[in-house]
């Protein structure tokens, strides 16, 4: 009975360990981030058969379906450009200028990994739609109150309190796709956060 | 003779055995997952479903691209091979594969098909029966997910694309 207590005790123990470690791990790693360019990461292997048993695993929570650099490369923002989570309470400019892509597209997306959603119906800016400055930057303000121009809502938290970026770069350049570490990616500028 | 140094050896050992395990399964179980719910969809595999455009509601698969419409079907190689079949708009569109480890095996984009349409046969060998004239692809895995992507590039240019979107198929040889 004391022996059977016991190796219960060490099978729960273990399997508390075991699973809970890669949720640590897969949790630091967010959805790769062996490259990364300002507040912005990816992963050079996302999709492909060289993906190691942990870039799978985070792609298959994160990123299920995602194709392989070639045709696309997916940057993740977390943070702004001063390192500080991405909060849902919070307003933020993403400025920047058109990238080396055939397509390219901003969205913002909740803790769970979905869409959040908004009166607008509104989740992302891409190269047809963002509306440019005079110089053909564009400035994009991701925050929970309307603004004019690009606005991109953070919603009411109601996928969380924090949220993330993802910049897809669809069919990039060939340089691009050889050197992602090397793409000049947009700023991302906190303004104020509701208190 | 204390037996606690075993005890806490034995544990720790029995955790990196589900750690690996865990990181291993996990993209087959998630995968699993996806399938069996496209395949629910469709109503079995190597059938197409046209999901709607992607919005706060779409809790299929996670991280979809608003600005995309998708079509997915769950492959199923085992029996025989599988015929993917497209209109090419005339827009960004791709057609890609997944293995059941989420790898993306293969591949097309609409700059890289000639003419407007694409057949494309998913099999489980080189060695598998196919009509000829037909491009092969080998499936590392028996089964996985077939997605056609199509981009959207106007609201008004949204009646266009699912129509032509919803003459995507996957069907069995």
């Amino acid at each position: 009975m004391k022996l059977a207590f016991k190796l219960v005790t060490v099978l729960i123990v273990a399997l508390v360990l075991g699973a809970g470690s890669v949720i640590l791990v897969l949790r630091a790693g967010g959805l790769g981030n062996e490259v990364t360019v300002g507040p912005w990461e990816t992963s050079l292997v996302t999709g492909s058969s060289q993906a190691d048993p942990y870039t799978r695993a985070r792609v298959a929570i994160g990123g299920l379906l995602a194709l392989n650099r070639s045709e696309t490369i997916y940057f993740t923002a977390p943070r702004d450009d001063a390192g500080d989570t991405l909060r849902v309470s919070c307003s933020y400019k993403v400025i920047g200028s058109d990238l080396p892509a055939r397509w390219w597209s901003i969205t913002l997306y909740g803790e769970d990994h979905y869409l959040v959603s908004n009166l607008q119906d509104r989740y992302s800016f891409g190269g047809e739609t963002v509306a440019r400055e005079k110089d053909g930057s564009f400035v994009i303000t991701v925050s929970p109150d309307e603004t004019d121009g690009n606005w991109i809502p953070t919603g009411g938290g109601q996928n969380g309190d924090t949220f993330t970026l993802t910049l897809r770069l669809y069919n990039p350049d060939e340089r691009a796709a050889q050197n992602p570490g090397g793409i000049v990616l947009p700023r991302i500028a906190k303004e104020a956060c509701l208190s | 003779m204390k037996t606690w140094p075993m005890w806490i050896a034995g544990t720790i050992a029995l955790a990196a055995v589900f750690h690996i395990l865990t990181v291993f399964g996990l993209p087959y179980g998630i995968m699993n997952r996806a399938m069996a719910g496209i395949s629910a969809q469709a109503g079995g595999v190597n059938k197409a479903i046209y999901p709607d455009r992607p919005s706060a509601e779409a809790r299929g698969i996670v991280r979809p691209s608003p600005d995309l419409l998708y079509t997915a079907c769950v492959y199923d190689v085992s029996k025989q091979p599988v015929k993917l079949t497209s209109p090419v708009p005339d827009t960004y569109w791709s057609l890609s594969t997944f293995a059941a480890n989420t790898d993306n095996f293969f591949v097309v984009n609409d700059r890289q098909v000639k003419g407007g349409n694409i057949e494309i046969i998913l099999a489980a060998s080189d060695n598998a029966a196919t009509p000829k004239g037909i491009p092969v692809v080998v499936a590392p895995s028996a089964r996985g997910i077939v997605l056609f992507r199509s981009l959207v590039t106007s609201e008004e240019s949204v009646v266009e694309i699912d129509a032509l979107r919803r003459q995507a198929n996957c069907e069995p040889l």
